[in-house]
């Protein structure tokens, strides 16, 4: 690629190259000279810097998109961190059962939501009190269209509870849990509904309960949706109202 | 808390992944626009914090301007090999998913970019204002969604020479803008 603006000076050009190489818009030998250039040429390094910490203005203002937790053990995977957890992060006592399930088959699938389901309501409930008693509480009434899935599910400060009242998956099926804020820009999964009676969870520090949240459950194939959006038909879907 | 993650923290690299990953996710996504290659993207971004962290104090970026710019540095990477761009984007087979615009930059901030906007993001957002539209649009384009010169050169339908120029300009007055 030439340059077909032989007007620039010698600085303007300086100038130009400067940004375009912080856009990522070199290619070639311009990109090599650019690079080799950025250890050897103080100023233009800086002004690369300039650039890329004002562009990165623009990313900033980008709305947040809470990648699936299983990217999360994915990473600590690779890393070989899995033995020693990358932290104590209440948010991950949500994503774990789900992560986890996921690449499970069979028997392995019910035992790993059994630890997951119960676990979760053995160790949270309790730990956030104060939060509760200062926020506001939430409640929806999932029904599926023919009666059949009837699940409740309430927050009560950072504490939600999604109860089993009637109905389950189809065999062979998972349904899984969505918020669906509009704030966000997608929905995030919190898990799959267990098979019987209820959990309670912890909502992650992205998620903030109010009357413009809606809660779905989608139907997903064993272990919950492989993509980390939902792949199968809402089969209910409601919002939350306030207590 | 890089610092940390340079002497092997595994605490604090949680704790930053926590922090930082639905914005880097955000940056991934708005250039690849295929959640699954958004994904798998993000999980590389971190793998190389790990492994970069002990050099991050020698490059003199602010530590989220580090963390964006490996993101999106990632991200044009994958979409240069794919050497295709996806126009339709929504998974049809998604009943949940948003509507595109929602995962699109928007020209306005958000609340919470609002929030901790700095003069210097209002400045630059003042000075792309003071841009015309296909010009800003052209910098947004590159920026956020990964464009190539020959990208620009296919949409404006002008030779890419010509587009390098136009948009060399654009940046020089971005630049006067800001500096002043």
């Amino acid at each position: 690629m030439t340059i077909d603006d032989g007007s620039l000076t010698g600085p303007e050009a300086d100038h130009a190259l400067a940004a375009e190489f912080a856009l990522g818009l070199l290619e070639g030998d311009e990109l090599q000279i650019a690079r080799d250039r950025m250890a050897v040429d103080a100023v233009f390094a800086a002004e690369v810097r300039m650039w890329q910490e004002r562009l990165a203005e623009l990313a900033l203002a980008l709305t947040p998109v809470m990648a699936p937790a299983r990217a999360r053990h994915a990473v600590r995977e690779r890393l070989g961190h899995s033995v020693a957890p990358l932290s104590v992060d209440p948010a991950d006592r949500v994503p774990v059962w789900r992560g986890s399930a996921g690449w499970l088959t069979g028997l392995a699938v019910a035992a790993a939501l059994a630890v997951a389901v119960f676990s979760p309501a053995l160790r949270s409930p309790q730990d956030r009190d104060g939060q509760q008693t200062e926020t506001a509480g939430y409640r929806a009434r999932l029904v599926s269209d023919d009666n059949a899935l009837r699940v409740d599910a309430q927050i009560s400060g950072r504490e939600m509870q999604v109860t089993l009242q009637a109905g389950a998956a189809a065999q062979g099926r998972d349904l899984e849990i969505w918020w669906i804020d509009p704030d966000l820009a997608a929905p995030v999964s919190l898990g799959l509904l267990p098979a019987a009676g209820g959990m309670r969870m912890s909502l992650p520090g992205e998620l903030e309960p109010g009357a413009d949240i809606r809660i779905a459950l989608s139907d997903e194939p064993a272990g919950g949706s492989p993509t980390g959006q939902a792949t199968g038909p809402i089969v209910a879907i409601a919002p939350f109202t306030s207590l | 808390m890089i610092a940390r993650i340079a002497a092997g923290d595994r605490a604090a690299f949680g704790a930053l992944y926590d922090a930082t990953s639905a914005k880097l996710h955000a940056v991934c996504l708005s250039i690849l626009k295929d959640r699954p290659e958004a994904e798998e993207t993000l999980q590389e971004v971190y793998l190389r914090v790990w492994q970069g962290a002990a050099r991050y104090a020698v490059n003199g970026l602010s530590p989220m301007t580090w963390l964006i710019t490996i993101a999106r540095n990632r991200a044009i990477d994958r979409l240069r090999a794919r050497g295709s761009r996806p126009i339709a984007v929504v998974n049809s087979r998604d009943p949940l998913a948003p509507d595109l615009a929602e995962t699109l930059p928007s020209a306005e901030p958000g609340p919470e970019a609002a929030a901790i906007a700095s003069q210097q993001r209002r400045m630059l957002a003042d000075c792309l204002a003071q841009l015309s539209d296909p010009q800003a649009g052209a910098v947004r384009a590159v920026y956020l969604e990964g464009w190539s010169y020959a990208d620009l050169a296919a949409r404006e339908g002008m030779p890419i020479n010509t587009v390098r120029s136009w948009l060399r300009r654009s940046l020089l007055r971005l630049k006067d803008c800001v500096d002043q």
